[in-house]
C-alpha cells in the first residue's frame, strides 16, 4: 500500500498570504491539528501547528516554569487573551519547515517520520512539489493494522 | 620597564573588552592570561609556577563548593516551594507579599549565589503576580535589590566578599560583626524606600487574591527528599563556618566537604549536576587571577602603590568613605568581580608601604556590593531580573531602573559611609 492509498485529500491549506486570525478560523470551524502554508501555485511551504498558534493564548513566562502542576486557579491570567495586534500578523510568523511525504511513499516511510519526530499530521506532496492530500497517526496506523489480520493466515 | 607597559597594556585592554562587552569576559580573561603569562616566560618576570600560585584557590574552592550544593537542591523545587509559600503567607496583599519575597530572597542569598536564587525565584514571582493580575516589576526589582545588598552581609553572600575575605584573612564570623550589623540597617532601609518608591503600584488591590490561595506548594516541592538532606549539609555547613577560627580550617574546605557529604548521602547523577555549574565564573576568576599575578610580577604594582603612597597623610575616614562610593560608582556599571580582584594587590601593596588597610577593605565589600544596585547591569541578578521581565507585558527598563534602583544603591551607600565612619574603630 501506498501514502496516497490511506490519504485524506480533501485537505485543507491557507495561503502565505493569510493571517493569524484566519488560520485560526480554519483551525476551529474545521477541527485540525494541523494547517499547510502554500504560495500562489499550490507549492508546500511550510506548516502551522496547533500547538504553535496555541502559544499565543498563553503568557510568554510559562516557558521559564518547567512545570505548573501547583497552580489550581490561573486567575487573571485565564482571561488574557491574544491582543488583537498579534492575530493580525501574517501567518508566516508562525510557520514551521513541513517534514513532508510523497504521495508515491510506502507507509514505514511516513510511520518512521512520525515516530522520530512525534509528529501527528504529515502532508503529502506530489511528485511536483504540490500539496495533494494530508496523512495523520491514526490514518496511516489504522491502515497498518488492518494488514495484520492477515498475518498467520497466508500460509493456511 | 617594558614588562610594566606589555602587562598594562594587555591588562586595561582586556579590563575594556569586557566593559565594553565586545567579548564575553571569560574568553577575554582566558586570552589575557595565556598571553600575560607568555610574555612573562619570553622576559623571565613571570614563570607557569608563579601563575599557578598567583590563582586564589580558597575563593574557587569555596565558589565551587556551594555552587554544587546549589544545584542538587535546584532540582528538587525547594525554591519554587518558598516563593510560592511566600505568596500564600501573603493572602495576595501587594506589601506583604513584596516584604516575603524580598526576605526569602535575601535569606537565601545570603548563603547561596544570589543569581541562582533569583532565576529560580523570579519566574514564580512573575506568575504569582500574573494570576493576582498585578504588575510583576515593584517584586522582581524589590528581590534582585534585597538579595544583593542581603548578599554583603556574610563571607559566602557574594563573590566580592570570598574575594576579600581571602586576601585580608577575614573570617566568616568578622563578617557577622562587620558586616552584618551595616546591612542589617541598609536593608531595611532599602526596603523602606521601594515600598515609598513603588506606593503607587502596592496601593491597587489585586482583582483576584483569593485565587494565590489555591496554589498548592507542596506540590511545586519535587523532590523533598533531597531537598532535606541539602538543606540539613548546608545548615551544619553554615555552623561550620562559625567555627572555623576555631577548628582552624578555611571556608573553602567547609564548602567542598559539605558539597562532599551531600553528594555521597544523595548520590545524584553526577553529571547532571555538575552541568548546572556555572564554570565559565570559575575560569573567569582564575584567569582574572593569573593576570592581576603577572601584573604583581612585573611591578606594576609597587609602581601603583608609589603613586598611592601619599593616601598616608589622607584622613583615614574620609579615604573609606572616598573608596566605598569609588568603588560603588564603578561597580554599578561594571561586573564587581573585577573591581575586587584589581583593587585587591593595590590594598596588599599600599599595606605593605606600612599604611593600615584594615578599614579600607571593609570599604571596599561596601562598594562592590551595594554600588550594583545603581544600574540595571550593575549585578548579574539585575540583568537577570529585567531579561525575565521582558516575558511580561511590563519589561523592566534601564530608565525605571534609574528611577528606582538608583535611589536604593544611594541610600544603602549613604548608610554604609555613616556608619563606617561613625563606628569607625570597629574597623580599625
Amino acid at each position: 500500500m501506498l501514502i496516497r492509498d490511506c490519504m485524506k485529500q480533501n485537505v485543507f491549506s491557507i495561503p502565505d498570504t493569510a493571517t493569524i486570525r484566519e488560520a485560526a478560523s480554519i483551525f476551529a470551524e474545521n477541527h485540525i491539528g494541523l494547517l499547510p502554508v502554500v504560495n500562489e501555485d499550490g507549492h508546500l511551504i511550510g506548516v502551522v501547528g496547533l500547538r504553535e498558534i496555541l502559544k499565543l493564548e498563553l503568557p510568554d513566562f510559562f516557558d521559564l516554569l518547567p512545570e505548573l502542576d501547583f497552580v489550581h486557579d490561573f486567575g487573571a491570567v485565564e482571561t488574557t487573551r491574544p491582543i488583537a495586534e498579534q492575530l493580525d500578523h501574517p501567518i508566516i510568523t508562525l510557520m514551521r519547515p513541513a517534514t513532508t511525504v510523497t504521495e508515491t511513499d510506502g507507509l514505514l516511510k511516513a510511520l518512521s517520520l512520525m515516530l522520530k519526530h512525534q509528529l501527528n499530521d504529515l502532508p503529502v506532496i506530489s511528485n511536483n512539489g504540490r500539496l495533494v492530500g494530508i496523512v495523520s497517526r491514526v490514518d496511516l496506523g489504522t491502515a497498518i493494522l488492518a494488514t495484520w489480520k492477515n498475518i498467520g493466515n497466508e500460509i493456511a | 620597564m617594558i614588562a610594566i607597559v606589555l602587562t598594562s597594556l594587555i591588562f586595561l585592554i582586556s579590563l575594556w573588552l569586557i566593559f565594553s562587552e565586545k567579548l564575553n569576559r571569560t574568553i577575554t580573561s582566558m586570552g589575557g592570561a595565556a598571553l600575560m603569562c607568555g610574555i612573562g616566560i619570553g622576559m623571565g618576570f613571570y614563570s607557569e609556577e608563579q601563575a599557578i600560585a598567583a590563582i586564589d584557590f580558597t575563593t574557587l574552592g569555596l565558589l565551587l563548593g556551594m555552587m554544587i550544593l546549589v544545584a542538587m537542591l535546584e532540582p528538587t523545587g525547594f525554591f519554587q516551594f518558598l516563593a510560592l509559600g511566600a505568596g500564600r503567607i501573603s493572602r495576595g496583599n501587594p506589601l506583604k507579599l513584596l516584604i516575603m519575597l524580598g526576605t526569602v530572597t535575601t535569606i537565601f542569598s545570603l548563603f547561596l549565589d544570589n543569581v541562582t536564587t533569583v532565576i529560580l525565584i523570579a519566574p514564580v514571582t512573575i506568575l504569582i503576580c500574573e494570576i493576582l493580575g498585578i504588575n510583576p516589576v515593584p517584586y522582581l526589582m524589590a528581590e534582585a535589590l534585597l538579595s544583593d545588598t542581603g548578599g554583603v552581609a556574610t563571607l559566602v553572600g557574594d563573590p566580592p566578599n570570598v574575594l576579600v575575605a581571602s586576601a585580608a584573612g577575614f573570617s566568616f564570623n568578622d563578617f557577622l560583626t562587620h558586616s552584618l550589623p551595616i546591612v542589617l540597617v541598609a536593608w531595611f532601609v532599602a526596603l523602606a524606600l521601594l515600598r515609598l518608591l513603588f506606593r503607587r503600584e502596592l496601593a491597587i488591590q489585586p482583582p483576584n487574591m483569593e485565587a494565590v490561595m489555591k496554589l498548592e506548594p507542596r506540590e511545586a516541592l519535587e523532590d523533598w527528599k533531597t531537598a532535606r538532606r541539602v538543606l540539613i549539609v548546608l545548615g551544619l555547613a553554615i555552623f561550620t563556618f562559625f567555627l572555623e577560627e576555631w577548628l582552624g580550617i578555611s571556608p573553602a574546605y567547609v564548602a567542598l566537604s559539605a558539597a562532599a557529604v551531600a553528594l555521597v548521602w544523595t548520590r545524584p547523577n553526577i553529571q547532571e549536576t555538575l552541568r548546572h555549574i556555572d564554570w565559565s565564573v570559575l575560569v573567569f576568576f582564575a584567569a582574572l587571577f593569573v593576570m592581576v599575578g603577572g601584573l604583581d610580577a612585573a611591578g606594576v604594582l609597587d609602581v601603583l602603590v608609589n603613586a598611592l603612597r601619599s593616601l598616608e597623610h589622607f584622613p583615614p575616614v574620609l579615604l573609606g568613605i572616598i573608596i566605598i562610593w569609588l568603588v560603588a560608582s564603578l561597580s554599578a556599571f561594571v561586573d564587581n568581580v573585577p573591581i575586587t580582584i584589581a583593587l585587591i594587590p593595590v590594598l596588599k601593596g599600599l599595606g605593605a608601604s606600612g599604611m593600615n588597610i584594615q578599614p579600607l577593605w571593609w570599604a571596599l565589600v561596601f562598594g562592590a556590593g551595594f554600588g550594583g544596585n545603581g544600574t540595571i547591569i550593575g549585578s548579574t541578578a539585575n540583568i537577570v531580573v529585567a531579561s525575565l521581565s521582558e516575558r511580561t507585558r511590563t519589561p523592566i527598563t534601564s530608565k525605571l531602573w534609574n528611577k528606582r534602583g538608583l535611589p536604593v544603591m544611594l541610600a544603602t551607600c549613604t548608610v554604609a559611609s555613616i556608619l563606617y565612619a561613625i563606628f569607625y574603630s570597629v574597623f580599625e
